[in-house]
């Protein structure tokens, strides 16, 4: 049963002070709340509050886990500006991604794309590889300037192109200059882009892509890698026909 | 001590930092005595090259299973466990009775092998959708233990990507047809009749964990066995590989795994949804069962062609009634009506193993009998009775869209962010 806003002091309480190993049983009455929460706007609201003063306190990593955690599942943008504080701080970034990433608001695309923009290097990319999860083709502009070059964010940013698979991605994947692991990404990212144009029917796209990638990878590739891209853009080829 | 973020995980960073290490690890590639063949085996140039990815419990027994295979070719072993790594090393070389298997510490760089034609994966399942997903798009084969999938929104892409380069991924769990043809062979044979139920018992999902912190031995890379699950402190206990889900594995948790639900669900479920030909569907509608009665709660799915599956309904077993086929936690209800027997699908090797039925399938590029996509469609279910026990309600699942209907807080559990700097 989900509890009354007082008795939730006490497990709040305990979340304050909770690090690993400690007793998991008080946290059981947040949890019910927490499912609760999802048919009770008023509880809900409470919650977050509470929420967010654990993560503006002294509370160690376990304990901010747990909390993003139960805002992975009801967190609004109520709770953006707490979990958008930590996405700068190594030892937190992921687990706030892990809230933001799944709240719906537009104000948790905001925060993903304001610390995409000041972040470099792994954290980076964690922010890059969130905007894509959450389908969020405002990105591709910012995704576009990153692709170039052979860097893990590079690689990120054609990954992330090829999820959104907008035609402005693949516009950009066309045009990428880039080298190595990432000039391999793009082409992933590439096929994935001509996937999306054949379901969404624009098959000229799409067939502009397939023969584009197979007249880079030649005719007669040496590698499984090399084959298995003849593969895909002979298959996806044979998709466009008759259209 | 907290530490988080996944260092040193990119495969360039990995193959600046660490030459010198990866050049002890791997041993150089010999043609040796066994790579000619004899009269009982075949040269190595007609062999099907195959590393493998996660040697425990399972991954040591799907290695062996493949050693034990004449026209298999195995070359190379990657695990973030040293012990684990060399004994796999230690038994692919027995095999061979030579010293050229190499070990890796990265996945990245054993599928970066052009020679290699294959790949087994038998890590815990956190890493399954990323691993496989790579090894496809470097033209690799795939045979991935079970449970394929962490997360319903990982099955997708996994699917796409085998399709999109034409590879061969086949699912691990063996007992599918293995230990279910007592109800597999009368359903198909058409006694029971026309399906309409089935009720299956299995366990409950996996918990979050957050057992204390303990030193970490040097036997294991801590940062690359947790790759794209949320940072924690080493426990013994957090990642143990035995079959158990008390708290003392990995199994236990749902950071690494969906527990007895997905774990022994990808049999059970896979062995019930296979009986009742439900390989090809995804169930529709996800309907909660509160606890009542003295009776705990319990959830049905109802499958697009009408079959409604239970899982752990209280009611009693049935076994005696002919309409009903019953084995194990299994049982399957018909309508009694005479119906046209169908042909079960069976392995496509003569030996009747799904090691065996991965190499033919490798071989004639057919879809294996545990195709990724029938897979990944059973594994859909015991996913979604996991999101309405959590959430405690009755859901929609949009097959199409892979998304539920009319409920963002349930879509919300479709999938979860990795850490960096790993992505689907």
């Amino acid at each position: 049963m989900p509890a009354e806003s007082a008795s939730l002091d006490a497990p709040f309480a305990a979340v304050a002070a909770f690090d690993w190993g400690g007793d998991i049983e008080p946290l059981a009455v947040i949890d019910a709340a927490v499912v609760a929460a999802g048919s009770d706007p008023g509880l809900r609201a409470d919650l977050e509050r509470r929420f967010a003063a654990v993560l503006a306190g002294e509370a160690s990593q376990a304990a901010r886990q747990y909390v993003c955690r139960q805002l992975c599942l009801i967190g609004t943008a109520a709770s953006v500006p707490a979990l958008a504080a930590m996405l700068t701080d190594p030892d937190d970034s992921h687990m706030a991604r892990y809230a933001l990433e799944r709240i719906d608001a537009p104000e948790a695309a905001t925060a993903l794309r304001a610390a995409l923009a000041e972040l470099e290097g792994n954290l980076r990319v964690g922010m890059i590889a969130s905007l894509a999860a959450r389908g969020d083709a405002a990105s591709v502009p910012i995704l576009a300037s990153l692709v170039a070059g052979d860097s893990a964010v590079a690689a990120a940013a054609a990954e992330a192109l090829g999820r959104l698979a907008t035609p402005e991605a693949a516009a950009a994947l066309a045009g990428a200059a880039t080298s190595g692991e990432t000039a391999e990404r793009v082409v992933d990212a590439r096929l994935a882009c001509a996937a999306a144009a054949v379901a969404a029917g624009d098959k000229p796209a799409a067939r502009a892509i397939y023969k584009a990638v197979g007249e880079a990878v030649g005719g007669a590739p040496a590698t499984h890698r090399g084959r298995a891209v003849r593969i895909a853009c002979q298959r996806g080829l044979l998709a466009t026909l008759g259209g | 001590m907290p530490r988080r973020l996944s260092e040193g995980s990119s495969r360039r960073e990995f193959l600046r930092t660490t030459a010198v290490g990866g050049a002890a690890l791997a041993a150089p590639y010999v043609i040796t005595s066994t790579a000619l063949g004899d009269a009982e085996t075949p040269p190595a140039s007609d062999r099907i090259v195959i590393g493998g990815i996660g040697l425990g419990n399972m991954g040591s027994g799907d290695q062996r299973a493949f050693l034990g295979m004449k026209d298999v070719q195995y070359v190379a072993v990657c695990d973030v466990r040293t012990r684990w790594r060399e004994e796999a090393k230690a038994r692919a070389d027995k095999a061979y009775g030579n010293h050229d298997c190499a070990a890796y510490l990265d996945f990245r760089e054993l599928l970066a092998r052009d020679d290699i034609d294959a790949v087994h994966i038998a890590t815990p399942d956190h890493w399954h959708a990323i691993m496989t997903i790579a090894a496809c798009r470097g033209g690799k084969d795939v045979y991935l233990q079970k449970p394929e999938t962490l997360t319903l929104a990982e099955g997708p892409p996994m699917v796409a990507a085998a399709r999109r380069y034409g590879r061969v991924v086949s699912g691990g769990s063996q007992r599918v047809l293995d230990d279910y043809r007592g109800i597999v062979d009368p359903c198909w044979a058409g006694e029971v009749g026309t399906i309409k139920e089935v009720d299956i018992a299995v366990g409950g999902p996996s918990r979050p964990c957050y057992l204390p912190a303990e030193p970490t031995p040097d036997d294991i890379d801590w940062d690359r066995w947790l790759g794209p699950a949320p940072w924690q402190p080493y426990n013994a206990g957090r990642c143990d590989g035995n079959f158990g889900t008390n708290g003392n594995s990995w199994r236990s948790y749902v950071d690494y795994s969906g527990g007895s639900l997905t774990d022994w669900g990808a049999h059970h479920f896979g062995g019930a949804i296979f009986a009742a030909d439900l390989r090809e569907e995804q169930p529709a509608r996800v309907i909660y069962h509160p606890p009542g009665g003295g009776q705990g709660a319990h959830v049905s799915l109802e499958y697009p062609s009408g079959v409604v599956l239970h899982h752990n309904r209280p009611r009693p077993l049935r076994p005696a009634e002919p309409s009903v086929a019953h084995q194990g936690a299994i049982e399957i209800h018909g309508d009694g009506q005479p119906r046209e027997p169908k042909a079960v699908p069976l392995y496509r090797d003569a030996a009747g193993s799904i090691y065996g039925d991965f190499i033919a399938c490798v071989k004639t590029r057919e879809r294996p009998f545990r195709d990724i996509e029938l897979a990944v469609n059973t594994m859909t279910a015991p996913h979604l009775i996991a999101i309405a026990s959590r959430l405690e309600r009755s859901l929609d699942w949009d097959r199409e869209a892979q998304a539920f209907r009319d409920d963002a807080e349930a879509n919300r559990l479709v999938d979860r962010a990795r850490r960096e700097p790993w992505m689907l």
